[in-house]
């Protein structure tokens, strides 16, 4: 039965009962295989990387580290990051509070009967975390005690048997369970005896939101006080002091500051001049002062952590810089063009979809040939024709702004190296043809009349594309924006072929440093905290984005 | 001047430039892929050279990167791996798509958003998890994963790209539809099956056409769990062929058009279908 006819038929008969009982448990067995394997290899190992980065782990589970891991990558900067994490689940909370207040405010409904039952559900899933961590290291276990044995079903099943009958687990089973029909029972009585609005389920569901940010929010800061805690002691049995407080407080007043400063300057523009002036003026001192602070903690931070991991993330930032404006700029010019009255369309877009569908193996291996460092390869060849000496491309580790003005600077100075640039060229070429065909699709979905009106009003061609195209077309822009900038720090296939041991790292983006720290080192446990962090700034870079796009995109 | 010319001339130069910088992209994407079927048809010192084209067509270089470079097997291992992972996305997405876009069961939103949220999620954060998983099932399961089609191919069967682009597809299809074939006394498996499928063939096709583009493409994750050529698939064969063959460019190159043909045989067949599919899901997505 789909939704509209149950709608429609608010008194319902034994029989409808019954037959919407199937229709959930058929629902239910449709999405049940695929949700097995998503869940299997799509939600759970986000949790199970959460518990390898928190472990020794070095092919085989070792002992328990913390945020160590963490640390060990960013240096003290883990901490501030982590405090800020916590802040930033606590402002969530506040958030989704406030409005949902306002919400039963309006449609004059108790909301405080909910916390009871919110309260319950997240003390649930606690427990069934601290059950699933029990249990999960027994699983795994499985497999040791199966090695020299005949592996039959049998032992197979009576091991897991073994680990799933284990006491400890058995009572944390027993607990979560215990606390989840807690929670029904508050949930169903509530709804049964005190129900007094028609969204109360939605009133649930917003303060277990709220409580479960509370909750992350506050262990997330303990555990991280707690760590730093820990931290000073041991150093203090070694002899050796520390500074970890100290600089958190500066790193997280230096971007307290930036972020006061950009609030200040924001509200600027709703105020009058002067006002606005003095506003202004406050931002930029709260901006220098805040940035001077950075500038002056974060490299000591940075040079206390991995150099990889750091290098991987510079790389990483070219990548995107070099590559994101070039793409987007050719591609709309492309699509612009494509768009007119023009003959052979179709054919165009046939061959600029080419690069992209292509595997990318395959064409890296061409790029690899074209900018190879030998001096007969064809990029040198046709700098010979020129009379100029051939380069190394692939295989130079020097940054291009050294190697145009003959400096010598290093670090972020020296721009990314000449093998990054071929890397990017090599982007650029993949993705234009995707860009130019969404930036079509965008086209097509901008009215005629709009042109047609700004040609009777006598507007030139340029206007139109600045006033009408690219207005109208922003949310494409947006989305491809955001597809770019996350696709290169996904990158993996063409750098995998393009880098040579000779470029020196120069071209291994944050997955290639990832990548080689667990496969090549074998360190599972740090690689996984590396890879958190990495999410970390794909998250922030989105939100940012979405923030950004909020004021400058124009949905129609 | 006359009024009336001098527009109509105008346009004609535009004309020109539109071309010229359209006829310029044309090249640009082209040559990389001129290069590689003129490279793999030279010889060592050709290719090695500066030639641009061959003097003689080596045809002998694709027997050579087929037999000796294994290309056959690697070949094979990737259209046995990109079958068994259509075969699978078939069955499990569009149930579950069909689940999601016509049927009403508790906590669907909840289910949907977290199936959503997998596609934020970049590789680099499950490939250890998954590597774990994948050993841990190999040792204690009938066959091993580890080198072996399964991990390969089962983690992939079902995706949250999948579902929610049939989704999207099976959402459109009217309710009177539905209700004629409950009067004609079939049930959501055999509407599934008789009604809904035929009708989202284009749908269906993008998914197919996005598994096997997939599973061709596939790197890391066949780099991790494939330690033996066995079940190596082609975009790793390839690349290690590639550190292989070393100086032997026009090897690579042969390889390289082994590697692309079957991609561009396909893609010429249902290029329409393709590109819009590309151009809904990214309107959407």
């Amino acid at each position: 039965m789909t939704a509209d006819t149950s709608l429609s038929l608010p008194v319902r008969s034994k029989k409808s009962r019954w037959s919407a009982l199937r229709e959930n448990l058929l629902g239910y067995a449709f999405i049940f295989p695929a949700f097995l394997i998503i869940g299997l290899f799509g939600l759970f190992p986000i949790g199970f990387s959460v518990y390898v980065s928190m472990h020794r782990w070095r092919i085989t589970p070792g002992r328990f580290l913390g945020l160590d891991n963490y640390v060990k990558a960013l240096d003290n900067l883990a901490y501030v990051i982590f405090f800020w994490i916590a802040a930033i689940f606590l402002y969530m909370a506040i958030q989704r509070l406030r409005k949902v207040i306002v919400q039963a405010k309006e449609a004059n409904e108790g909301l405080w009967i909910w916390i009871i039952p919110a309260v319950l559900s997240t003390a649930g899933i606690i427990a069934f975390l601290r059950f699933a961590v029990l249990l999960l290291p027994e699983v795994l276990g499985v497999a040791d005690k199966l090695r020299g044995q005949e592996r039959t079903r049998e032992l197979f099943v009576s091991l897991l048997g073994e680990a799933w009958r284990m006491p400890v687990v058995q009572s944390a089973l027993r607990l979560t369970l215990l606390i989840f029909v807690l929670a029904f029972a508050a949930l169903y009585l509530i709804n049964r005896y005190l129900r007094d609005g028609h969204a109360s389920m939605d009133y649930y569901a917003a303060i277990t939101q709220v409580v479960i940010y509370v909750t992350s929010g506050l262990v997330l800061g303990w555990y991280t006080w707690a760590e730093i805690v820990r931290a000073y002691a041991e150093a203090l049995e070694e002899g050796e002091t520390l500074a970890i407080w100290a600089q958190v407080t500066t790193i997280s007043a230096g971007f307290l500051l930036l972020l006061f400063s950009w609030l200040l300057w924001r509200s600027a523009s709703n105020q009058d001049t002067n006002r606005s002036m003095i506003f202004r003026l406050v931002a930029a001192s709260m901006l220098a002062v805040g940035a001077w602070t950075l500038i002056g903690e974060l490299p000591r931070v940075i040079d206390a952590g991995y150099a990889d991991w750091w290098n991987g993330l510079r790389v990483t930032v070219f990548y995107s810089v070099g590559t994101v404006p070039f793409q987007l700029g050719i591609s709309l010019m492309l699509a612009v063009l494509l768009f007119q009255n023009i003959k052979g369309k179709s054919f165009f877009r046939l061959i600029y979809f080419l690069p992209y569908i292509t595997p990318a193996v395959a064409t890296a291996a061409v790029f690899r040939t074209f900018f190879s460092g030998r001096p007969t390869a064809p990029f040198n060849s046709i700098l010979g024709f020129f009379g100029a000496d051939p380069l190394l491309w692939l295989d130079e580790p020097a940054g291009i702004i050294n190697m145009l003005f003959g400096t010598d600077f290093g670090g972020w100075l020296a721009g990314p190296s000449l093998a990054l640039v071929v890397v990017i060229i090599f982007n650029i070429w993949t993705y234009i043809g995707y860009d130019t065909v969404i930036f079509l699709a965008g086209l097509g979905g901008i009215s005629n009349d709009l042109y047609e009106a700004a040609a009777i009003d006598g507007a030139s061609s340029w206007d139109q594309f600045r006033h009408i195209t690219l207005p109208l077309l922003s949310p494409t822009t947006y989305f491809l924006t955001l597809l770019a900038v996350i696709g290169t720090f996904k990158a993996f296939n063409h750098i995998w072929v393009l880098r040579s041991a000779a470029a020196l790292g120069t071209v291994d983006t944050a997955s290639l440093v990832i990548f080689n720290e667990f496969n090549r080192n074998t360190r599972y446990g740090y690689a996984s905290s590396l890879a958190f962090v990495l999410l970390g700034v794909i998250l922030v870079l989105t939100l940012v984005n979405n923030k950004i796009a909020e004021k400058r995109v124009f949905y129609g | 001047m006359d009024n009336q010319v001098k527009p109509k001339k105008k346009v004609n130069v535009n004309r020109v430039i539109i071309y010229t910088i359209l006829i310029f992209g044309t090249v640009l994407a082209l040559v990389p892929f001129l290069y590689m079927i003129s490279g793999s048809l030279m010889n060592l010192t050709e290719a090695t050279g500066r030639a641009v084209l061959p003097s003689t067509p080596q045809w002998s270089n694709y027997r050579e990167a087929w037999t000796d470079a294994n290309f056959k097997d690697y070949f094979l291992n990737s259209i046995i791996i990109a079958a068994i992972t259509i075969a699978g996305q078939v069955a499990f997405c569009t149930t579950a798509a069909y689940a999601f876009a016509r049927m009403e069961f508790p906590g669907k939103k909840l289910l949907f958003t977290l199936l959503l949220s997998t596609l934020m999620i970049p590789e680099a954060v499950i490939w250890i998890p998954n590597f774990i998983t994948v050993t841990w099932l190999g040792r204690v399961g009938p066959i091993p994963w580890i080198n072996n089609w399964p991990s390969l191919t089962i983690p992939f069967m079902a995706s949250a790209f999948s579902i929610f682009l049939l989704r999207q597809f099976f959402s459109q299809i009217p309710n009177e539809l539905w209700d004629a074939a409950q009067i004609d006394g079939a049930g959501h498996l055999r509407f599934l099956a008789q009604v809904v499928l035929p009708l989202a063939r284009p749908a269906l096709l993008t998914v197919i056409l996005f598994t096997f583009i997939g599973s061709w493409n596939a790197l890391a994750w066949p780099i991790l769990v494939t330690t033996t050529p066995d079940w190596r698939p082609i975009s790793y064969g390839l690349s290690s062929f590639l550190d292989e063959a070393g100086a032997r460019i026009h090897l690579q190159m042969a390889g390289s058009v082994i590697t692309i043909l079957p991609i561009i045989i396909l893609y010429l067949f249902v290029q329409k279908q393709f590109t819009e599919g590309i151009a809904t899901t990214g309107l959407k997505g």
